[in-house]
């Protein structure tokens, strides 16, 4: 029986090793499964994992809870992953911070992390659409497989992709036509651009997604297998009714069960998405108007120095440049975790595709005009990177009959997720960026201890509180939110004591990184009586004193 | 033994065939102008009913009313009540998921209870007046209604059954820590005295500023800035249950059912009363799939109070460009009307008359469905006197109390011990008194509602296939022309509901004939049409107006024999053929 495990064991230690080793590419649906199933059998004290809830695809919204003792009393950073359904990366990054982590737990340093903080990891929210890059005709899909009829025209899903040239992938089809307005990029002539009357250029091609008009409504490709973006369901700048978003905000199990499971969770101070949105490459500004409104649409202050604590803190980790300008997209995630659950929200795409440069050795010139699939193709071109493209092949096509179509162009994914063997170094980059954020978690403590005797049995008790982390031991933003437990502090008396001024209970409001607050009593007896002060974000502390 | 417990059995059985008999004389009774004389389910309107019995009430009509009436629940509460809602049409005449409809609910404010006698009058006389009445026979042959008594049935049970005022529990019964010190619901309410009542603790107190009103010394009343007052008033019945200095800071609830909706929904720091997002109350996501699943309903009442009020939105200010000048010319001419109907009620719009809210029910049912939608603010002053309130209105309260309800809506004061406070008293309105109607009222009240809200369902679209005309074009094609007509005021598509496409287009649709081509006709006169190339068979029209009509036509094949049908989510369908 012993040799039996201790084989299996070895067995397991032989597949993981060899399972780290060949990793080639971004793992699917049950191979997350497996990846967490693992770390749980290999580090039961330091992780557990629950399935939140079963998507309408059948598959599971994990949660990982990562800690040691009682991990629901310490404070606790969120990582989110996955939150747009394309962006396979996010979950690479997500994932892999657990394993990167639980990995080093042997270490004193982490070891020390740990037993200070809780983190949860939500590897990810979209898997019904991730699987898209593992199915047979893969194609860039961020919706759940919630049946939606995204065009609202009555019928559902009545016009997807047709994988026209039987290669398992979804590139285009250019169409040459006097009403187009697409043309080929000069300066990289794999590409098409958008042609700009404004410059007297002109169009000459219909573009789009490899497709037939199925329905033929003049739309290609309108109403796709694919139902509701879980990065544009959530209740923050909500946009109503477009494709993707569904019928009304926070419809769907994803979103729902993981709300419902983080409003629950009242010990988490920041959360970290890896989406689209990306306040970490450039930080937040304060920008007084937008929160002097009813609906606020910008970050108070206090929160928005944070933030660039943080962000300055991210560039030096990852020494990432020339992030694409952040867009903030309604009913997303990262803004939501801000907004409306107000806490720490940081958020970043982890990769983006670095500038081309020029190369007068193979005389490549600087691109000028902006077209990030030209950059990305030159860039890849300059990596050696190869399957990433389809040349452009003329095709019969029944809907144009008579017509030149061309299909071709480059490939779904590339842009927005790098190629795998970059992810190793990424994931390692984020997870010690993660690591070093939680150093500056709030921290509650009790110092300044002033007893002062008035004479007859009555005496004034002071304490200061104070926050030894960076971060406030709550946001701005949650001050005003129930959801956000304030800091209470609680003056428990001795049988012979009696309370004079001050009061028993009382909850006070944030404080900053590094800041204090102090608070008095009036106590006529002797004897011990206990100050007891915190939350659920910054922790708890204790103290006796004697009278 | 035998014989004798047979005689027994008879004489009972006589007794009660007596009893009831006596009930069900028909030839007893002159029926009253427009009120059931003989209710197959007999239900006094003049008490408030609880969870169980709204339950029963509906149950019985069911059974009662097999042809008219089927109950359903939508769902669960949070402590697993049942979310009830009674289908209400002609179930012999037509398919009631295809027929107009009109959705009913009341009660979601836990405190604001009469609604659901309001919704359960609707009911009960639309199954009981049905068998008399042509009007009642008309509308269910051509509408449905749905009708959920109450929507929040745990914290109506509160609210009936435990010590409150006449505004608490306004939320429903899931716990929340209000003071955010990780205590939840550790301060609420204390009946101190133990009768059942949470009612006002005053003070004596030499330098405080209220004195008993000569008039009726129950009241208390302010002195003026030269006098000297004997009272202050303490607040609600309580005491400091965790001593932080907070008096009834915490208790059942709080959160608010009324801003838990999907449209423009904000959180509770910016919309106090938000729960987690939109419809993350379990009573309330039960509505919404209930409404996704019913896409036939055109119409909405959801009654509250109080306050006279026949609301629609929008309920934000932020949600004014919502309701374009078409929709607001339909609301208006529901609303006139229902100042006509019910004395005292006036016609007004939530953001300005009221206050300017995110979240609120009817803005998703209008702005998230498309629906028109009411909230009426059940009970006014008005109807104390019959006149409207003047400003001293505290005072006719405590008039109507003496002189129409002989004292029986006020707990007198009494003296009592408090742990805090010391030597206090206690007393004050009962919480049956100052929102909801006294019993004599609820019915005739009720019945006004009623009757604006049938009328609301009245106006819901009815759609006809007025004209099929044909006209020879040579060579075996012939040109059809049909006019579908609306015969009521609303459209079949709100602006908001063609705004953002909520409902599909109305179909117009020839069958039985090879059609060629099909298009819309803007200009019948002057012959100006729009075709629609893909499809002609199933012409897409974008809505069909209030009181109005859409011409379409047909270029067909061969066509001797064939119909036109008319399908609209919303409107309901018609057909005819040539």
């Amino acid at each position: 029986m012993n040799k039996i495990y201790k084989t299996s064991v070895f067995l397991w230690g032989i597949f993981l090793f060899f399972g780290e080793l060949y990793a080639q590419d971004y793992s699917n649906n049950s191979q997350v499964s497996e990846r967490i199933n693992s770390l749980i059998k290999t580090y039961p004290s330091l992780v557990n994992a629950k399935s939140l809830a079963k998507t309408i695809g059948g598959k599971d919204i994990w949660m990982l809870s990562i800690g040691s003792g009682k991990i629901e009393q310490k404070p606790a950073i969120a990582i989110v992953g996955g939150v747009e359904g394309s962006h396979l990366l996010g979950t690479e990054l997500a994932l892999g911070f657990a394993e990167k982590i639980l990995k080093d737990s042997s270490q004193d340093s982490i070891r020390n992390i740990l037993e200070k903080n809780t983190f949860y990891v939500f590897p990810n929210m979209s898997p019904d659409a991730t699987e898209q890059y593992f199915a047979q005709i893969r194609y860039a899909r961020s919706g759940n497989a919630k049946a939606t009829d995204d065009d609202r025209d009555g019928k559902i899903n009545e016009d997807g992709f047709d994988d026209l040239n039987k290669d398992g992938k979804i590139s285009w089809i250019r169409i040459e036509d006097p009403t187009g307005k697409y043309r080929i990029n000069p300066e990289e002539p794999r590409s098409m651009i958008l042609a700009d009357p404004a410059k007297g250029e002109s169009g000459k091609y219909l573009l789009f997604s490899e497709g037939l008009d199925n329905d033929k409504d003049g739309n290609y490709n309108e109403d796709a297998e694919g139902g509701v973006h879980f990065n544009k369901n959530m209740s923050y700048d909500y946009p109503n009714f477009v494709p993707g978003s569904g019928e009304h905000m926070v419809s769907e199990i994803e979103n729902r069960t993981l709300l419902d499971n983080l409003f629950e969770m009242f010990n988490i101070h920041s959360v970290i998405t890896f989406g689209p949105y990306n306040n970490l490459s450039v930080p937040a500004t304060f920008n007084q108007q937008a929160v002097s409104k009813r609906i606020i649409t910008g970050y108070f202050e206090a929160d928005a120095k944070a933030n660039t604590l943080v962000s300055e803190l991210y560039n030096k980790t990852l020494g990432l440049k020339d992030a694409p300008k952040n867009v903030s997209e309604g009913g997303d995630f990262a803004q939501w975790a801000y907004f409306h659950y107000g806490r720490n929200s940081f958020s970043t795409p982890g990769w983006w595709v670095p500038k081309a440069k020029a190369d007068t050795v193979k005389k490549v010139k600087e691109l000028k005009i902006e077209d990030p699939t030209a950059n990305y193709l030159r860039w890849a071109d300059s990596q050696g990177l190869t399957n990433n493209f389809t040349e452009w092949k003329k095709i019969e096509h029944p809907d144009f009959p008579g017509q030149v179509v061309e299909l071709g162009g480059v490939d779904p994914f590339v842009l927005k997720n790098p190629p795998f063997k970059l992810v190793a170094d990424l994931v390692k980059k984020h997870s010690d960026f993660i690591i070093a954020l939680s150093k500056h978690t709030p921290s509650i403590d009790i110092i300044n201890i002033k007893k002062e005797k008035l004479g007859n049995n009555l005496s004034r008790v002071t304490i200061s509180i104070i926050n030894k982390g960076n971060l406030a031991t709550h946001t701005k933003v949650g001050e005003r939110s129930y959801w956000v437990k304030k800091l209470s502090v609680k003056l428990i008396p001795d049988l012979n004591q009696t309370l004079i001024s001050g009061r028993k209970n009382q909850t006070i409001d944030a404080i900053q990184g590094q800041g204090n607050q102090s608070i008095s009593w009036l106590i006529k007896g002797s004897g011990k009586l206990t100050i007891n002060t915190g939350s659920p974000m910054s922790g708890t502390k204790t103290v006796e004193v004697s009278l | 033994m035998k014989a004798f417990l047979k005689k027994i059995f008879f004489t009972i059985s006589l007794f009660v065939l007596a009893i009831t008999s006596q009930a069900q004389q028909p030839e007893q009774f002159l029926k009253a102008s427009g009120s059931p004389a003989n209710p197959k389910v007999p239900v006094s309107w003049n008490r408030y009913n609880d969870y169980a019995a709204i339950t029963e009430i509906c149950k019985k009509l069911a059974k009662a009313y097999p042809d008219l009436v089927k109950l359903e629940s939508m769902g669960k509460s949070h402590l697993g009540k049942e979310m009830w809602v009674m289908t209400i049409s002609d179930f012999k005449k037509g398919d009631p998921g295809r027929k107009p409809a009109m959705y009913i609910d009341g009660n979601i404010h836990s405190n604001e209870i009469q609604g659901s006698e309001f919704a359960l009058y609707t009911a009960w006389y639309l199954a009981e007046s049905f068998a008399d009445t042509k009007h009642i026979q008309n509308l269910l042959e051509d509408k449905t209604f749905y009708i959920a008594p109450t929507i929040n049935p745990d914290a109506r049970d509160n609210f009936i059954h435990k010590a409150n005022n006449a505004n608490s529990p306004r939320s429903g019964m899931i716990p929340v820590d209000n003071d955010r010190d990780g205590e939840i619901n550790e301060d609420g309410f204390d009946d101190l005295d133990g009768d059942g009542h949470i009612v006002f603790m005053r003070r004596k107190n030499p330098n405080g500023r209220l004195k008993p009103d000569p008039e009726d010394p129950r009241r208390m009343i302010s002195v003026s800035v030269d006098q000297q007052g004997e009272y202050e008033l303490l607040g609600y019945e309580g005491i400091d249950n965790d001593g932080d200095g907070d008096v009834n800071e915490d208790g059942e609830g709080f959160y608010d059912p009324n801003r838990d909706w999907a449209w423009n929904w904000q959180p509770n720091y910016i919309q106090s009363g938000a729960y987690k997002y939109p419809f993350s109350l379990p009573e309330n996501r039960s509505i919404s799939e209930f409404v996704m699943k019913h896409p036939n309903i055109a119409a909405g009442q959801s009654y509250h109070n109080n306050g006279g009020m026949i609301l629609r939105g929008p309920g934000a200010l932020e949600d004014l460009n919502t309701y374009n000048a078409q929709d607001v010319q339909v609301y208006d001419a529901l609303g006139k009307k229902g100042e006509e109907l019910i004395p005292g009620y006036k016609y007004l719009v939530v953001y300005k008359d009221l206050y300017s809210v995110f979240g609120g029910e009817l803005d998703w049912f209008y702005g998230g469905r498309g629906i028109y939608t009411f909230s009426n603010e059940l009970w006014t002053q008005f109807l104390l006197y019959n006149k409207p309130a003047d400003r001293n209105s505290q005072s006719e309260q405590y008039s109507f109390d003496r002189n129409l309800l002989f004292n029986d809506a006020f707990v007198n004061w009494k003296a009592f011990k408090h742990p805090q406070y010391g030597d206090i008293e206690i007393g004050g309105f009962k919480k049956s008194f100052g929102r909801l109607h006294p019993g004599f009222l609820l019915e005739s009240d009720a019945h006004r509602n009623m009757a604006f809200t049938l009328y609301h369902a009245y106006h819901t679209p009815k759609l006809s296939v007025e004209e099929i005309s044909e006209k020879d074009l040579g060579a075996g094609l012939k040109e059809v022309t049909a006019v579908i007509a609306n015969k009521r005021l609303m459209p079949t598509h709100s602006s908001q509901d063609l705004k953002y496409k909520i409902e599909v287009p109305d179909l117009v649709s020839l069958k039985g004939a090879k059609v060629i081509a099909g298009m819309i006709v803007s200009n019948r006169d002057l012959n100006i049409a729009m075709e629609q190339k893909n499809d002609p068979e199933n012409i897409k029209v974008p809505n069909i107006p209030g009181n109005g009509t859409v011409t379409v036509r047909w270029i067909i094949q061969n066509g001797e024999k064939y119909q036109v049908n008319v399908d609209s989510k919303k409107g309901g369908i018609a057909s005819r053929t040539k």
